[in-house]
């Protein structure tokens, strides 16, 4: 199949990624290799092999490479938002301003985890008198170097899956990206092999997401059997068709739900996720919860608005994922309270947010938005996705620099960083205010307008003449306490936030050593804080929400 | 010495620019009156310039020796005020109308949420607040002392707190806290309503909190800045419950709004005296709590206890004037004459009152002060309360239609207090640089040569120290000298001119119209007298006579930071008194030119031939108790020669001998009388607040204290226990099996569906 030239225009991101698969194979094999042509005493170079050129032997190439290819990918998608026209390539996949809003969330999210990944992953270039006596550290670092590769196709490999994954208009390609992504992000996980932890946590996430792949493809399979196709079109006519729920559409979103629950790390599936983010190193946590979550929201919200939206016949799931909501914000809050791991507790929250996220969601399918406050959920639901990049990720980033220390799995490896290293100490404490909520940050502003649109959307349900606060509560429709539900978890959340900037700030240090000096590192880290901070207020964020906007628009 | 002095000047380079700015300003066709923005901005800017460089440039070398530690980059920004000041004063003295109001900046908007029973709407824009600048008569004259004096008080301060060891590499909060006060005074006398005078008085109470405790590690002094605060803050309370008050009557605290017709209140209601008077009586304890009058005096001699420059700045330039000036603005209130709200003599009587008792009660504690600053101190509080009697006296008499004789004293109350800051500012400074010396003299001499027992406490703000410092301090000794006279009133000098405004004035009031303020009246002649005795006492016990410790023996004259305000200083007290007189400054200042004309000749007149017999009777009395008993009598007690062989200059000498020449009285009788003993005790007024304190606050806050470890911090430790028991609870669902996690997820799956299928059925 050969594409198009507008076809490949459409598609230049991920080309790019391809490209960048292919060069992170081929560079580092690039040598001064000659073969001698048969029957003859000429020898050709073919640079394929041989003793290596210096810059190919490298082992920083490849992430630099990587980072590159995503960085570039970034930049093309976002600036393809405003021009994407909804072209169809292939009838699979259709280019909208939606899609390359997410590829440019996923790529950026995934080239700050090259970045972070080549700090963390530490790869020095060996000379010839280190391997005469292989110590330890030699040895651990030959590993490292070895790997080098394998970790960032898989990167993006991760990033090209979900970017495909945003751009499917088919069910079928959608769960065919999304294994492909979620597959390497598997094997991310377990990439420390040689820890103990390590080969657990990938080997648990790899069964359970398995598990709840293999239920969400079974849901498919069930669709394909009512509806006869897996387009999302054709589904959408078939469920607006329907006169009541049929069970096969019922059952097989709600299995759907499953695949895509643990996708997000909704509670009850979200067990495994804190095993994993605590089993692998941080910047590949980040991207767990940040791209992978962004990546579940997507295709969940391609099957329940995409097709299964209740206006246009059955209100069938809503309640359900109110329930999920309740539930997931509620365990990921109470269990990140006792966590005495920085990962771990992140990884809960993480999962409280996505409880946020999906009460927006559930308010989407109660059947009460009317068109403008169905853009508000989204509207929401996009900007917290995309803001999470900056201030999740940045968390992890910080935890990236305490982790090259051999610190980071513990909460007291934070204490006294603010003495240790005062400007990394207040990004933190700014990320964890933003995670937190607190005006005027973008975790605030996130949080507003996920609570502005569950207000909106269902406070018109209560009695105007209610002469009270209860009266007028109980006249109202259920859906409006998913807001209270927010608003409480938000309060109790505070708590370990906010410990993590005491412990900071007012604990002693364990060791008095600066941090390392991983200059990109850090520069990503300020970086974050100030974007963290612009797109809670003013100018900046009001350009994002216009931005978020059109790509709604074209959803 | 020549050398170094051209490099201190030369530190003043950086200043240029800053002194370009207004002028630029202008030329670019901004507005004169928006320049009054520069005059607040330029000191609110550079406030945290100040203070984060000096934090992170910490004793670096350029900071501390070419920016003085911050004092250059603070100077510059108030020199960028008074420039713009005077810009503003020009330009509003060329405008020959009584008040002029610039546009303002809408800051807030608040949309007001109803409910009418059956909907809720919303009304945009329902009332906003805005800032904009408001200049009259009484807000140029503040304006430009409080500009001027703090510009001066800088300079000095540049001088004073970067040549003493104790305050190296902290001078940086001194000079940001310093501009932010300056600030605060800035704002306050420019803004156009009554909410942001409220939030530029309540920054005005933050900074003299902040620079009260300056040296906070000191126990006394932190006290002292804890004492300011919450003393101010009685009055601050009061003062908000007024502002409500005042908000509620007339739908609007601009002052726009407010003055363009008091009598008219919100939706053209007619404004009663009985609603309004207790406003205005609110304000009114507002006012006393900052202006420090009785009874919220107690904080104002405990504030010396910062460095003297904040004294100066305090009681010269800011703080004590927002009272008074608060007090003044209350007069379109009251003035029958122009809309006034008729009906409330009261206040006006309160007022003086209240003045007349808090001058005669801080002039007669004043007499046995050892303290040079707390002498000034309590001349501070007695002259503000000259000020107070003053404006009293004119808002009764407003409020009687009296306004031909209102509108003198009110002329007279702020011309007072124009001259009394300037006598004050000066008074202090020169105060600082006799302490300056004298410590400085204790220091040197303790290092060198007598490092032997000399380690008593030895207190360089105490005269009982001092004496003989007239030779050695000749540019200091003439400007206290003429500071004091322009406070005892000495004919032709200072403060001569609008003390004889205020005390025939209320005279007038007492003898003519309401006997009432017959009181305060004669408090303010004895005042006068006593105001005489300590000042002269002061002056006799620093500057004539024997040293009476080896430290002033070798003091000697400071740094020209020191010494240039004071002769500035000097010269406008000596001279602006006459010279505005003749300007007919009091009738500016009232607002009131129609009528009378008050030009040197008929305030000598007035003042020395008024039409009345008693009240020329008043004034001669009044002039020969403060400009020759008490004066004398202090002399007899405390004067005498200079030690052999020194000599001061001209007037100074004929001072000091003629100090001499009187015959010494012995007062040990009187010193150690138990009046005496009471009045070093400050009236108890400290032991009677401590006590009631002690039985009323101290129990409730002790409940308080209870409530809150037990009830409040009850709940909020149940709400963690429970938090954490659940959390510890949830936690054990995640057992780090496969297994089940692998369960977990089916019987998420199987929930789902049944909350599907159950849902659509």
């Amino acid at each position: 199949m050969i594409l198009s030239v507008d076809e490949s225009q459409a598609l230049a991101p991920e080309l790019v990624m391809v490209a960048g698969i292919i060069l992170a194979i081929i560079v580092p094999n690039l040598g001064d290799a000659r073969v001698r042509l048969p029957l003859t005493s000429m020898r050709v170079p073919i640079l394929w092999g041989g003793r290596r050129f210096e810059l190919t032997s490298d082992p920083r190439a490849p992430g630099v490479l990587s980072a590159i290819a995503l960085a570039i990918a970034c930049l093309l998608s976002g600036l393809a938002i405003e021009s994407a026209d909804g072209m169809s390539i292939s009838g699979v996949i259709q280019v909208t301003g939606f899609s390359r809003f997410m590829t440019m969330v996923f790529t950026a999210a995934l080239a700050i985890t090259a970045i972070a990944s080549i700090y963390r992953i530490p790869s020095t270039r060996l000379l010839p008198e280190d391997l005469i006596d292989p110590d330890d550290s030699v040895e651990s670092s030959l590993m490292d170097n070895r790997r080098q590769v394998d970790l960032y196709i898989l990167l993006l490999m991760v990033a090209l899956g979900m970017s495909l994954m945003a751009l499917s208009s088919d069910l079928f390609f959608l769960i065919v990206c999304l294994e492909l992504a979620s597959m390497a992000s598997y094997v991310l996980v377990g990439f420390h092999k040689e820890t103990e932890v390590g080969g657990e946590a990938g080997a648990k996430y790899f069964i359970v997401g398995s598990i709840a792949s293999a239920t969400g493809i079974y849901g498919m399979s069930l669709l394909y059997i009512w509806s006869g196709s897996l387009d999302f079109d054709t589904l959408a006519e078939s469920w607006s068709s329907m006169g009541e729920l049929e069970p096969l559409a019922g059952i097989g979103v709600g299995l759907m739900l499953v695949a895509f629950g643990f996708k997000v790390s909704a509670a009850p599936f979200h067990l495994a996720a804190p095993d994993a983010y605590s089993g692998t190193n941080a910047p590949i946590a980040g991207m767990l919860a940040t791209a992978s979550k962004a990546m579940g929201f997507v295709a969940m919200m391609r099957v329940l608005i995409g097709f299964a939206g209740p206006n246009d016949g059955v209100i069938a799931w809503g309640f359900a994922l109110a329930i999920l909501a309740v539930i997931t914000m509620t365990w990921g809050n109470l269990a990140a309270l006792s966590s005495e791991n920085p990962k771990r507790m992140l990884a809960y929250s993480s999962v409280a947010h996505a409880g946020y996220m999906l009460a927006a969601l559930a308010a989407l399918g109660s059947g009460l938005a009317d068109s403008d406050t169905q853009d508000m959920l989204q509207m929401a639901i996009v900007f917290h996705l995309a803001v999470l990049v900056l201030f999740k990720l940045g968390a992890f980033l910080v935890l990236t620099l305490i982790e090259i220390d051999g610190g980071g799995n513990k909460i007291s490896d934070l204490h006294g960083l603010a003495r240790r290293d005062p400007i990394i100490a207040t990004s933190m404490f700014v990320f964890m205010l933003s995670l937190a909520g607190i005006p005027p940050l973008s975790g605030f502003l996130s949080k507003f307008l996920m609570i502005n649109g569950l207000v909106t959307t269902t406070s018109g349900t209560g009695a105007l003449d209610a002469d009270g606060v209860i009266p007028w509560l109980q006249s109202v429709d259920p859906f409006f306490l998913l807001a209270i539900a927010i608003v409480l978890n938000s309060a109790l959340s505070l708590f370990y936030y906010l410990r993590i900037g005491l412990v900071m700030f007012f604990e002693k240090p364990g060791s008095e050593s600066p941090l390392s000096p991983a200059l990109g590192l850090r520069v990503l880290v300020v970086v974050s804080m100030i974007f963290t901070v612009l797109f809670g207020m003013g100018p900046a964020s009001q350009w994002l929400l216009a931005l978020i906007e059109t790509a709604i628009a074209s959803f | 010495m020549g050398d170094k002095h051209q490099q201190e000047w030369n530190l003043l380079l950086p200043l240029l620019p800053a002194l370009l700015i207004v002028p630029i300003l202008a030329v670019l066709g901004v507005e004169p009156l928006d320049l009054g923005f520069a005059a607040i901005l330029a000191p609110f800017l550079m406030f945290p310039i100040v203070l984060l460089v000096g934090q992170i440039w910490n004793g670096n070398d350029i900071w501390v020796g070419k920016l003085k530690e911050g004092g250059i980059l603070a100077l510059a920004s108030l020199a960028v005020s008074l420039i713009a000041a005077f810009w503003m004063i020009v330009h509003f003295l060329s405008l020959h109308e009584k008040k002029v109001h610039g546009d303002s900046i809408t800051w807030l908007n608040f949309d007001v949420l109803s409910h009418d029973g059956t909907q809720w709407s919303v009304d945009a824009g329902f009332t906003n607040i805005s800032f904009g600048i408001w200049l009259d008569s009484v807000s140029i004259m503040l304006l430009f002392v409080a500009t001027f004096l703090c510009f001066l008080i800088c300079w000095f301060a540049i001088g004073y707190m970067t040549t003493d060891e104790i305050n190296s590499n902290r001078n940086h909060r001194f000079f940001a806290e310093f501009i932010l006060f300056s600030m605060g005074m800035f704002g306050m006398v420019l803004a156009d309503s009554f909410l942001w005078l409220f939030i530029f008085w309540e920054i005005m109470g933050l900074c003299s909190y902040l620079l009260i405790g300056f040296y906070y590690w000191k126990e006394s002094a932190a006290a002292a800045a804890k004492k300011a605060f919450m003393t101010t803050r009685v009055g601050d309370v009061f003062l908000m419950v007024g502002l409500l008050m005042l908000y509620d009557i007339y739908g609007s605290l601009d002052f726009a709004v407010v003055f363009d017709d008091p009598s008219t209140g919100v939706g053209g209601t007619v404004v009663e005296a009985s609603k309004l008077q207790p406003a205005l009586l609110m304000l009114f304890i507002g006012c006393v709590g900052k202006s420090a009058q009785f009874p919220l005096h107690v904080w104002l001699p405990d504030a010396m206890e910062g460095p003297t420059p904040v004294s100066a700045l305090i009681h010269a330039a800011t703080m004590v004037n927002a009272g008074l000036y608060l007090v003044a603005r209350m007069v379109p209130f009251v003035d029958v004459y122009h809309h006034g709200v008729p009906g409330m003599e009261e206040l006006g009587l309160i007022v003086a009152w209240i003045g007349g008792i808090t001058a005669f009660m801080a002039a007669s504690i004043a007499f046995v002060q050892n303290d040079i600053k707390k002498v000034l101190a309590y001349s501070t509080m007695s002259q503000l309360a000259y000020i107070f009697l003053g404006l009293g006296s004119a808002l009764y008499l407003l409020a009687a239609d009296h306004h031909h004789a209102g509108y003198f004293v009110l002329g007279g109350a702020l011309f007072h207090l124009f001259n009394h800051a300037m006598a004050k500012g000066m008074l202090f400074m020169a105060s600082g640089s006799v302490i300056h010396e004298v410590h400085h003299a204790h220091h040197d001499l303790h290092h060198h040569g007598h490092n032997d027992d000399h380690h008593e406490e030895f207190d360089p703000q105490d005269m009982r120290n001092m004496g003989g410092l007239a030779s050695k301090m000749p540019v200091t000794s003439i400007a206290m000298m003429l500071g004091s006279m322009s406070i005892i009133g000495i004919p032709l000098i200072g403060g001569f001119w609008s003390k004889e405004a205020i005390i025939a004035e209320t005279w007038l009031g007492a003898l003519e119209y309401e006997p009432l303020l017959l009181g305060p009246a004669i408090l303010a002649v004895m005042t006068a007298g006593m105001t005489g005795f300590y000042m002269t006492r002061m002056w006799m016990m620093t500057f004539a006579g024997q040293p009476k410790h080896e430290a002033s023996a070798h003091v000697h004259e400071s740094t020209p930071w020191i010494k240039t305000p004071l002769v500035t200083l000097s010269i406008v007290t000596a001279t602006t008194g006459a010279l505005l007189a003749s300007m007919h400054v009091g009738e500016f200042l009232s607002g009131e030119e129609a009528g009378f004309h008050l030009g040197v000749v008929d305030a000598l007149k007035h003042t020395f031939f008024p039409e009345k017999q008693a009240l020329m009777v008043v004034g001669y009395i009044t002039i020969a108790l403060s400009s020759l008993v008490g004066p004398i009598i202090a002399m007899k007690v405390h004067g005498g020669k200079l030690a052999d062989g020194e000599s001061a200059n001209g007037m100074v000498a004929w001072l000091v001998g003629l100090s001499a020449a009187f015959k010494p009285m012995d007062v040990s009788g009187m010193a150690n009388s138990r009046l005496a003993d009471s009045l070093q005790n400050r009236l108890h007024f400290d032991d009677i607040y401590q006590w009631t304190i002690s039985k009323t606050i101290t129990p409730m806050s002790a409940f308080s204290a209870w409530f809150d470890a037990n009830v409040i911090d009850g709940i909020v430790k149940l709400v963690e226990r429970t938090s954490v028991s659940g959390s510890m609870w949830i936690r054990t669902y995640t057992t780090g099996n496969t297994r089940d996690y692998i369960l977990m997820a089916a019987v998420g799956a199987l929930s789902i569906f049944v909350l599907i299928v159950g849902v659509s059925q």
